[in-house]
């Protein structure tokens, strides 16, 4: 696995971006998740710093929005998508919080471990349980940037979890009606190259 | 689900239009009460997320205006300063939920959850709704009311005999659609029903219409020509507007009715013929008969059964479900998108008279439909009813005096006599005196 960028792929590299403190296992659990669940290859990059104007001072939180915008500012444009893991606490401006957050097709997913790393009652749950939380919520937001909608059924990933109690309930499995959502859009897709 | 988010911070529209675009609904957005209303009167919207705090209109009073014109729009109050006063003013008025922003993502997926259910239980509804309407339609006649409900009945009963029906009321009422619909009850269904105006064609020519000619029987019969009464052959024949029938003719009549034989104009050979009559007037045929205009034997004969219509004065709780049923009708002719009559348009509707009646509402609601600029009809859009003029006030004799209150009270009964001088509190004979000595005709009210 490298940092640098390889230009003319043959097929799609999705990019697995941690930022300062994330343990590296965290991002390497999401980038073998991505390979398994949907067969596309996947590399763990370098940690980077946090741009720190993505904090909003008001409320002491990461503002989603702006750190996605500001990751698709870095040149990374030789992956397919990229998956941004974090360690600190993300809000939209209508949550208190957010796990993660992607625009629908758009090209960057942000993930963050703060909230997976405690129960709903306070208590800490084992290490393999926070990596399956954000292996969820990763496979989840990448399913948004394959354009993929929020899914009724309860067992989908991509069924929306508001609460990691919920969040451990899902199945690590899309619905038949979004594993097929998926397969279109990978075909439709393709490998992300540079123009020559 | 059509979903508008009312906000006049971009960041928080955003944020919210992100989000519900990754569940697959539709979503637009304003920055003002009075933006949400503009794109509410160019789209339906199910769902509408308000803030309260707005410059301008503010979400209290965005969620009233919407109450009131889009009753079936769920609205949830969103604010970042909650107050116990301003969520139990918010829930009186008709919001869904209200929310404190910032919000659990969990408790925004429970109020999603919420609308869904009540969506469906909104779609329940209307099925249900639609139900009702079958239910309270009949054949093509619509009506709630005692009244027409009285009338259904009475067309299922009259439907099986073969007695004659007298339809008796005032113009536009759907006298022909009632005949319509005794006629497709009746075991004569499958045979033609043939409708005829007979206050639209000159007498000399309603009898070659009725009987037939002989060729060569006048000038220009240059064929053989059978008459209504031998081409409804089993059929039902609906003379509308009896009461314009000459007496002359009425004779005639009369006798194809006793003896159900007639004779073609020219011809001397009888024809037996195969009918029911189903006769319908808007005039009041007992003033005719006592005016020497109209026969009594005749008035006997086609009056074996009576079916009053009242006009839609009377029966103003027929008024709501006949517009939405125009409404409906020209929405679909016109294939032009309005949702509903706004709730101050419909208090029109219900205060206005109808002089024209049931006709003169399909017309309004025609034009209003055509010449609609929003989804919504409102006041502006039937500016066009106007109530009638004023009479002109009688002369300063006591004699004048009595003529135009006795004229009038008998125009407020459909001049019948037996209600007018119920009204008047004299006794019948005393009315018809009156009725002779001032020489009063029903026309009389109009002119005056």
């Amino acid at each position: 696995m490298t940092g640098t960028t390889n230009p003319n792929r043959a097929t799609p590299v999705v990019a697995v971006v941690p930022f300062e403190r994330v343990p590296t296992t965290a991002a390497k659990v999401i980038a073998a998740h991505v390979s398994g669940y949907l067969n596309l290859a996947a590399e763990t990059l370098p940690p980077r710093t946090i741009p720190p104007d993505t904090l909003d001072p008001g409320r002491l939180q990461y503002n989603a929005a702006s750190l996605i915008q500001a990751i698709e500012a870095i040149p990374l444009k030789n992956y397919f998508k990229v998956i941004a893991l974090f360690d600190v606490d993300l809000f939209i401006p209508l949550f208190t919080h957010v796990f993660g957050e992607a625009r629908q097709n758009g090209r960057v997913a942000i993930v963050s471990l703060f909230r997976l790393e405690s129960h709903a009652d306070g208590s800490s749950p084992p290490s393999d349980r926070v990596l399956e939380r954000v292996a969820k919520i990763a496979l989840h937001e990448l399913g948004h940037l394959l354009n993929l909608l929020h899914c009724d059924d309860d067992r989908c990933l991509m069924h929306f979890s508001g609460g990691v109690d919920t969040l451990d309930q899902t199945t690590f499995n899309f619905c038949r009606y979004c594993r097929t959502a998926l397969h279109r859009a990978l075909r439709q897709g393709g490998p992300v190259t540079k123009p020559p | 689900m059509q979903i508008m988010i009312v906000d006049d911070e971009r960041i928080i529209r955003e944020s919210f239009f992100h989000w519900f675009q990754k569940s697959g609904h539709k979503v637009a957005t304003a920055a003002s009460g009075s933006k949400a209303l503009e794109k509410l009167g160019e789209t339906p919207f199910d769902l509408l997320f308000v803030d309260i705090k707005m410059p301008g209109m503010d979400g209290i009073e965005l969620l009233a205006a919407v109450k009131e014109t889009y009753p079936e729009t769920m609205v949830i109050i969103i604010t970042a300063y909650g107050s116990i006063e301003s969520a139990v003013q918010a829930m009186r008025i008709g919001a869904t939920d209200y929310l404190l922003k910032p919000f659990k993502p969990d408790q925004l997926s429970l109020v999603m959850e919420k609308v869904v259910q009540q969506q469906k239980r909104q779609s329940e509804y209307n099925y249900l709704k639609g139900r009702l309407e079958k239910i309270t339609r009949f054949d093509n006649i619509i009506g709630q009311s005692s009244a027409m409900t009285a009338i259904f009945e009475m067309i299922s009963e009259v439907a099986g005999t073969d007695a004659s029906v007298l339809l008796v009321g005032e113009t536009g009422t759907g006298k022909e659609l009632i005949a319509k619909a005794i006629h497709a009850k009746s075991p004569r269904a499958n045979l033609p029903f043939i409708a005829i105006n007979c206050g639209a064609i000159p007498d000399t020519l309603l009898e070659s219409e009725l009987f037939g000619h002989q060729k060569g029987a006048y000038t220009g019969a240059v064929q053989e020509r059978k008459g209504f009464f031998e081409v409804v052959n089993g059929g039902t024949l609906f003379l509308d507007e009896v009461g314009e029938i000459s007496p002359k003719m009425q004779v005639d009549l009369l006798r194809v009715l006793e003896e159900k034989k007639i004779t073609q104009v020219g011809s001397r050979q009888p024809v037996t013929v195969d009918f029911r009559l189903i006769t319908a007037t808007s005039r009041n045929l007992e003033a005719q008969i006592n005016a020497g205009d109209f026969r009594e034997d005749f008035y006997y004969r086609i009056n074996v059964i009576q079916i009053e219509i009242p006009p839609l004065r009377q029966r103003r709780e027929d008024i709501q479900l006949l517009a939405e049923h125009f409404l409906k009708k020209f929405c679909h002719e016109t294939t032009k998108r309005v949702d509903r009559i706004s709730p101050h348009a419909s208090r029109i509707l219900n205060a206005y008279d109808w002089p024209g009646n049931v006709r003169e509402l399909e017309n309004a609601i025609e034009r209003a439909v055509v010449l609609a600029k929003s989804r919504i009809l409102n006041e502006s859009d039937f500016a066009f009813l106007r109530p009638p003029p004023a009479a002109a006030p009688p002369g300063p004799s006591l004699r004048e005096m009595e003529k135009y209150h006795i004229c009038r009270i008998l125009d407020q009964h459909g001049w019948n006599v037996t209600q007018a001088a119920k009204a008047l509190e004299i006794n019948r004979v005393t009315l018809h005196k009156k009725i002779r000595r001032y020489q009063l005709k029903p026309d009389d009210g109009e002119k005056r």
